[in-house]
């Protein structure tokens, strides 16, 4: 770390040193950390790169503050900046007063004494952020002897297993003593959230602390983050790009771009009232879980600056439908948006796009698309994809010569549905649930298989020759989850899309014509096709798969995870674009995606799946808006919605515990262990669903309905596997955050 | 713990048994010791050759596989492993041999592993210094200068020593000096004939240890757990020593196994050179006289160092990697 502690570089209003000093006096004494034009450059091959470029920001006790951005905004080297762990490499400047005290310039052994102690972090991947070799004891004890060392061996142990117990894993002592392999990632994100706040921290970090887990199990993680702030009143950084994981938390919020605060205030002000045109971008970009109202999403088009050169102009400019040459002319600063209030934006339009400018006229986005099968009732249109009772079971052994068999994982355990023309179908449910091995045992359409599937009217079943199922290649084609790894990196653009295509058996000319077609198609430059995939940025080399997949004109595309490796403001276009390809070529997808949101944007039908079975699936508007199993209700429920009042009272259900491994799965509902509404029945209902094993039924208008319509109504497209739809929820697993609570901003 | 090392015991044992009998095979259809006996002066007969032969167990005129059955008798209800061609008994000679063998490569396998994991740390945490530019430069020297050369280098440099000093300090060949009169002079001059070799070979061998165990902290060294115990508010240094280290030293750990044997069935450039008549040299010479018992012997010895690396390495992984520890 570098040791100067002031900085030569001149802010972009005032000198700097008179900024300092106003920062300063104007800093709130209560503040537990302030920071004063924080920056931070690290020297790389190509130059020094200005990473964080004059943040300033203010923790109070007992508060959250929300800082979002999109990837290399510069979030995560602010809050390692604040800890002191970047590289000896930065070269940090600025000012991060920890009460008062000075922090910036400490030496590595001098920063110690803060560290863990009244600074403490949790970051993003829980599963390499343990080590290995240690017992989870070890190391919450390890984080107590630091800076307790006169504590005794079994206060500490004491510590720990209360700490272990505070994150809410279950019998703690026990658990002492595991080592973290033994743990899920939740569970390892709660050890985590255990060990920073072991000595009672003032400041919390938390980098992404959500990112890499479930949503089951994300609420339950912020639900120990909350927890964990009440018992200590720290100051909490909660870092993220999610909307929607901060509308809850958050008091505060910081929006970054491009190195530096470009929205800063309360978290209904940032929400309802966006000044600034990349945050409203931003919120326009995420589709809601809770809102069945079809719009199409804003993309912000183009690409973050790369941080080599000072922009001259305001950042985002490039990106801004609403730039002209007067945001070319000079950085504009924070300024306060009303004159008064803690409310700013880094915009020199700002006082015009308050109150009712709607992001989607600002930022162009495209009409809503229609198919010619909107139109065309669903069972009129033909059938593309059809899964009868497709079964995939691995055997489990044991043994190193001699093989024995101790139980069977039903990965995917008699799944049915279909697929018709034109429209969207998505499988959701949390990992381990079974989504992804469905999609394989669709691609590998093999004769031997449990369960037939007919693709486009050729069935497994029937012939599963070289010739049948490069017929059914041409009908089927799959885009993959992390778009860089999916395409070969000595291969050109054109190369990639060729391939395809001379498989089909098309001559050179054609292919040409084709590949310039595709390009065209997708959003992408044809004079760009020489290009390498390390040319485009993540949101381009998706729509490179997507155009390989639809070279040979399928009828089906297998989405999985297409937009999960993607920002949200690049996913919002890939999206649009999806949604648009499906309408235009009239194309059929079968989706995977752990973003329920996605999903709802983009779905015409769904189905949750649970330990391999499906125990939901209907119109998607039908089950996310009157979710019938208790799974898809706590799964709904789980998700945060980017909306701060409604995220403050709403009623969250936590499911207990992980997926159970697949060799518990219980003899009736599979769901049993965890179900919320079997937790409250009488034991002589809970008999039921422990012998029984619920059939995938369907929803019938009430008689009051059939009456009301004078005449027998359809059944609603929606059917679900569950004895006891309409049962009370149990209490414990509901959790509600009273407004009044600590959420007043 | 013990039901599991007896399980790879008897994994390895079985692994021994394949490879000796393959070899077995291998030597029997392939040396003809009778053929070095046509050449003795005067020339005997071919009858008194085949007689020589048949007294020793080696009778050229017995189709391989009764051979081999003869030979497994032997070892299984007599633990003889059989006669070479000149009369000599392989367990006689076996039980000299290895001992010398092991005399000479013990101290400085030890030595090696600890020198070698000792400065991959040290360079490790001063990458790119001077000290690491200069340690792992000499690391790699030693990879690419053939074993023999250095050898000698060691050897010249051991001579000048004594030359400069005007008396015989180190010995550079041998085992030790006949006839002197044990106690304090036997222990020196033993020491005197030591040190040379095992220099020789420390110096050659640590090398690959130091570039793996340098690599492998490095690699651990920004990894995100080492990062969570800075976050916790151990100093860097700390955070390396107390974390990365023990993660870092599980495949070096592994990779002893399949050193071990290398320097042990490998070593024979060592033992011709500095005289030490160990089982690495007994090997060539065995090819080259047509001995197929001892050929096998020391295929068999092969095996079973290998084997015991493995079982150490093994040991030293679950030791040190609870990943792996087996219930």
């Amino acid at each position: 770390m570098s040791s100067e502690t002031t900085t030569g570089a001149t802010g972009p209003a005032r000198p700097e040193v008179e900024r300092l000093h106003v920062a300063g006096l104007h800093a709130p004494a209560d503040a537990v950390l302030s920071v004063r034009d924080l920056n931070v450059r690290f020297n790389s091959e190509n130059g020094v790169v200005h990473a964080v470029r004059g943040v300033d920001l203010d923790l109070m006790p007992g508060k959250t503050l929300g800082i979002v951005g999109e990837s290399g905004s510069g979030k995560s080297v602010t809050s390692l900046a604040i800890m002191g762990l970047l590289p000896s490499t930065a070269e940090v400047s600025g000012s991060v007063r920890l009460k008062g005290r000075e922090l910036l310039g400490l030496s590595d052994k001098a920063m110690c004494e803060y560290r863990g102690n009244e600074l403490a972090m949790v970051f993003q991947d829980p599963l390499s952020s343990l080590t290995p070799v240690f017992t989870v004891g070890t190391q919450i004890i390890e984080a107590l002897t630091i800076h307790h060392p006169a504590m005794s061996r079994k206060a500490k142990e004491a510590r720990a297993v209360e700490l272990l117990a505070m994150v809410g894993i279950p019998s703690p002592k026990d658990r002492l003593r595991a080592f973290p392999h033994e743990f899920s990632g939740g569970m390892r994100q709660r050890v985590m959230i255990a060990i920073a706040i072991a000595n009672n921290p003032r400041v919390l970090i938390a980098d992404e602390p959500t990112t890499a887990l479930d949503v089951t199990i994300q609420a339950q993680v912020l639900e120990v983050l909350h927890t964990a702030q009440e018992e200590t009143g720290a100051a909490v950084v909660m870092i993220t790009h999610d909307l929607g994981v901060v509308a809850g938390m958050a008091d505060d919020i910081m929006v970054m771009y491009a190195g530096k605060p470009v929205e800063t205030g309360a978290v209904d002000d940032i929400y309802y009232d966006p000044r600034m045109p990349y945050t409203m971008g931003l919120l326009g970009a995420v589709p809601r879980v809770d809102v069945a109202e079809k719009s199409s999403l804003v993309p912000i088009e183009g690409m973050p600056p790369n941080l080599l050169n000072t922009p001259t102009g305001c950042s985002f400019a490039p990106r801004c439908p609403l730039a002209s040459d007067a945001c070319l002319d000079g950085e504009p600063a924070l300024a306060s948006v009303d004159g008064q209030g803690l409310h700013s934006a880094a915009c020199i339009k700002s006082d015009a796009l308050g109150g009712d400018v709607d992001v989607h006229d600002v930022f162009a986005a495209p009409p809503v698309p229609v198919s010619r099968f909107d139109a065309v009732p669903r069972a009129e249109r033909t059938t593309v994809l059809q899964l009868k009772d497709v079964k995939k079971h691995f055997p489990l052994t044991r043994g190193a010569l001699i093989k024995r068999r101790i139980g069977t994982v039903k990965a995917v355990d008699g799944v049915s549905f279909d697929i018709r023309e034109g429209e969207c179908f998505s499988i959701v449910g949390e990992s381990g649930s079974g989504k992804t091995t469905t999609l394989l045992e669709i691609m590998e359409f093999h004769q031997d298989q449990d369960g037939e599937v007919v693709i486009g009217g050729l069935s497994n079943k029937q012939a599963a020759d070289a010739k049948t199922k490069a017929r059914m290649r041409r009908e089927l084609q799959m885009v993959f989850q992390d778009p860089t790894g999916a395409l070969d990196p000595r291969f050109t653009v054109y190369e990639v899309l060729a391939e395809p295509l001379q498989n089909a058996g098309m001559d050179r000319a054609a292919i040409r014509k084709r590949i310039m077609e595709l390009m065209k198609l997708v959003g992408l430059q044809p004079d760009h096709v020489n290009r390498f995939p390390n040319q485009f940025s993540g949101g381009q080399r998706q729509r490179i798969g997507i155009a390989r997949a639809l070279a040979v004109n399928p009828k089906l595309v297998v989405l999985d995870e297409p937009v999960s490796a993607l920002d949200v403001s690049v996913q919002a276009g890939v999206i649009n674009l999806l949604d648009h390809l499906r309408a235009e070529l009239g194309l059929s997808y079968l989706l995977v995606a752990h973003d329920l949101s996605v999903v709802r944007h983009i779905s015409n039908r769904v189905a949750v799946m649970y330990l391999g079975k499906i125990v939901e699936i209907g119109e998607v508007d039908r089950v996310f808006d009157n979710p019938r199993h208790p799974y898809t209700r706590a799964l709904l429920s789980a998700i945060p919605v980017p909306d701060p009042r409604l995220e403050r009272t709403r009623e969250r259900i936590i499911l207990q515990g992980d997926l159970p491994s697949p060799l518990q799965a219980p003899k009736g509902c599979n769901f049993a262990t965890r179900c919320p509404v079997f937790a409250a029945l009488p034991p002589a209902k809970q008999e039921k669903c422990l012998s029984l094993e619920p059939p995938l039924e369907s929803v019938r208008p009430s008689a009051a309905a059939q009456a009301l319509q004078n005449a027998p109504v359809h059944p609603y497209d929606q059917r679900f596997a569950c004895f006891f739809p309409d049962g009370a929820l149990d209490e414990d697993m509901l959790v509600v955050h009273e407004p009044a609570e600590n959420h007043a901003p | 713990m013990l039901k599991y090392l007896a399980k790879r015991g008897i994994t390895y044992l079985v692994m021994i048994f394949l490879t000796t009998s393959a070899g077995y095979f291998l030597a029997v259809s392939s040396l003809k010791p009778a053929l070095l006996e046509q050449e003795r002066i005067p020339r005997p007969t071919p009858e008194q050759v085949a007689n020589s032969m048949r007294l020793k167990g080696l009778d050229p005129d017995l189709s391989p596989w009764e051979r081999y059955v003869d030979w497994l008798t032997g070892i299984v209800t007599r633990w003889d492993w059989g006669r070479s061609p000149n009369g000599a008994y392989i367990n006689a000679e076996f039980g000299d041999r290895v001992w010398i063998s092991t005399r000479l490569f013990l101290a400085s396998i030890i030595l090696t592993l600890v020198i070698g994991v000792a400065l991959g740390v040290y360079s490790a945490a001063r990458q790119y210094k001077f000290q690491d530019r200069a340690i792992t430069s000499y690391s790699y020297l030693a990879y690419i200068v053939p074993a023999p050369i250095a050898y000698f280098l060691v050897q010249l440099g051991a001579i000048n020593i004594n030359e400069t000093v005007g008396s015989r300090i180190f010995f550079v060949t041998g085992i030790s000096t006949p006839g002197i009169s044990p106690g304090w002079p036997q222990f020196v001059d033993l020491l005197a004939h030591y040190v040379v070799p095992t220099l020789a070979i420390t110096l050659v061998g640590w090398g690959a240890y130091q570039i793996a165990q340098r690599q492998y902290l490095l690699d651990n060294v920004n990894a995100d757990f080492v990062r969570t115990a800075r976050a916790k508010g151990l100093s860097r240094n700390q955070a390396i020593a107390r974390h990365a280290l023990r993660v870092s030293f599980i495949p070096v750990a592994q990779s002893i196994a399949f050193t071990i044997p290398a320097i042990f069935a490998g070593g024979f450039f060592a033992e011709k050179i500095f005289a030490w008549p160990g089982v690495g040299s007994w090997s060539i010479d065995a090819i080259s006289l047509q001995d197929v018992n001892a050929a096998t012997a020391t295929l068999a010895y092969g095996s079973v160092i290998f084997a015991i690396g493995a079982i150490l390495a093994d040991f030293a992984t679950t030791l040190v990697d609870p990943r792996v520890r087996v219930q």
